[in-house]
């Protein structure tokens, strides 16, 4: 998949000296991270390495214990008290998408994709219709409107989880494993919804098991293990010539089964 | 004659006593339900402590209490008062556990995706985790309820002229003892019959609007 390089370095996320446990379970050490304007990054790695932690802390669905976030210029300090005005910009400034869709079941998909965009921007039911009814269009979805969620297949139902965040504006996206409670053909349906969003310069965060999806679209792999980033760069010279005994270890048991 | 009479005579009463008890549980609960899920330490002892001391005493020592016991200087309970009372708190207890229940059953991802979208809590709990945890809190509501209508009953021991104290009076006075408290169960059926058919058509219409 080819595509053009971002224009401008500017840094949409970054993340500076993450760090938390529980109790005595370290789940993040020292992660940081910095994400450009329009590029993709695929965070892989085993079970366990923090990388959903690392996704949650950005919009601070979990809360680190140190270290700094900043989106799109808010900035988040994990140490100091978090101002609700600030919380709100930040999530504004980031859409999730989770590995569970989480869309909500007593709605119909419509009403799940404007009722955010009715509280959170302050749209009109119109407006906000008309824009759901756009990217339920563009995620070839648009006869789903009036159904729950329920009656749409996972596919379907990450999909409208995908336009319920878009449906915000938000700056970046992060995808937290967004084809893991998917059947594998099922699965592909949102990775081609993932790779539009690339083309058109989304700036994406997508923690992942897909490799294909990591060699492909991401401009950035991040490997991490332990609670920590143990190598990153791009995603073929990472793939192709590991760095990192861990990392080895894991593209073999990811790659050669 | 006289004696349907005597049950309808009786028969706004018991709704008038079951209907504001169950107003004033449903409302009640509300502040036990938020020590209960409170963070605060404190708070949550109390609650928890309120709940267990509200149904851990019968109903019916609760309305002697309130009825005889509080009676400090001009403040005196009338019978009515006192049983709504009674009744009403100790529904608060319960109705605050199947809230609590009820919540606790709306799947974490919920809240999630709300933090996540920014919605704030009053828009959390209106739009996105109160409806589904009232529509799981409904059976047990109505459920609840129906008992409720059936214990507005014990009301009569402290003189409330409701179903059962009309049917007493009746079967006292006419020396025709058993037949009018057939009655009184008959209309005590009618009552709760069409309050749980209404209860499982709405369950079921839910399910189907929400499920696959």
């Amino acid at each position: 998949m080819s595509r053009i390089a971002p224009v401008s370095t500017n840094l949409v996320v970054q993340v500076r000296n993450l760090a938390k446990a529980y109790g005595d379970h370290v789940v993040l050490r020292d992660v940081s991270l910095s994400v450009p304007e329009g590029s993709v990054t695929a965070m892989i790695g085993p079970s366990g390495a923090g990388k959903s932690t690392v996704l949650r802390c950005m919009n601070l669905l979990e809360k680190p214990d140190s270290g700094e976030i900043e989106i799109d210029g808010h900035l988040i300090n994990a140490g100091a008290k978090v101002s609700a005005r600030n919380l709100a910009a930040l999530r504004r400034s980031a859409g999730m998408v989770f590995q569970h869709f989480n869309l909500f079941p007593h709605m119909s998909v419509l009403r799940n994709i404007s009722l955010p965009q009715e509280r959170v921007l302050g749209r009109s039911r119109e407006e906000a219709n008309a824009k759901s009814m756009e990217l339920l269009t563009r995620m070839g979805l648009a006869d789903k409107a009036d159904q729950y969620p329920a009656r749409c297949s996972g596919g379907q139902q990450q999909r409208i989880a995908i336009a319920r965040a878009l449906a915000l504006g938000p700056r970046v996206m992060l995808f937290d494993e967004p084809t893991s409670a998917l059947d594998p053909e099922v699965g592909v349906e949102v990775l081609e919804v993932m790779k539009e969003l690339a083309a058109e310069g989304m700036t994406m965060i997508v923690v992942t098991h897909e490799m294909g999806f990591a060699a492909n679209v991401a401009d950035e792999l991040v490997v991490m293990a332990d609670g920590g980033i143990i190598e990153s760069g791009d995603p073929h010279e990472v793939m192709s010539d590991p760095q990192h005994e861990r990392t080895r270890r894991f593209l073999r048991a990811v790659l050669e089964r | 004659m006289q004696m349907l009479q005597a049950i309808l005579i009786g028969l706004p009463m018991t709704i008038l006593v079951t209907v504001l008890s169950l107003a004033l549980g449903t409302v009640a609960a509300l502040p036990l339900l938020a020590g209960l899920r409170s963070g605060n330490r404190l708070l949550w002892l109390l609650s928890r402590g309120i709940i267990d001391l509200l149904r851990g005493v019968p109903p019916v020592v609760w309305l002697f209490i309130l009825y005889y016991g509080v009676s400090v200087g001009a403040l005196r309970l009338t019978a009515l008062q006192a049983g709504v009372i009674g009744l009403g708190l100790v529904s608060a207890a319960y109705l605050a556990e199947i809230f609590r229940g009820a919540i606790s059953s709306v799947h974490s991802g919920q809240w999630e995706a709300s933090s996540a979208l920014g919605f704030t809590r009053t828009t959390l709990w209106r739009r996105v985790v109160g409806p589904q945890a009232w529509r799981t809190a409904i059976p047990s509501y109505t459920t609840y309820s129906i008992g409720l209508l059936k214990d507005s009953s014990i009301a009569s021991t402290i003189g409330v002229a409701e179903i059962v104290y009309m049917s007493n009076q009746y079967a006292r006075q006419s020396g025709e003892g058993i037949l009018i408290f057939f009655i009184a169960a008959g209309v005590y059926i009618a009552l709760s019959l069409p309050l749980g058919i209404l209860s499982r058509h709405l369950d079921t219409k839910m399910r189907k609007v929400v499920a696959r």
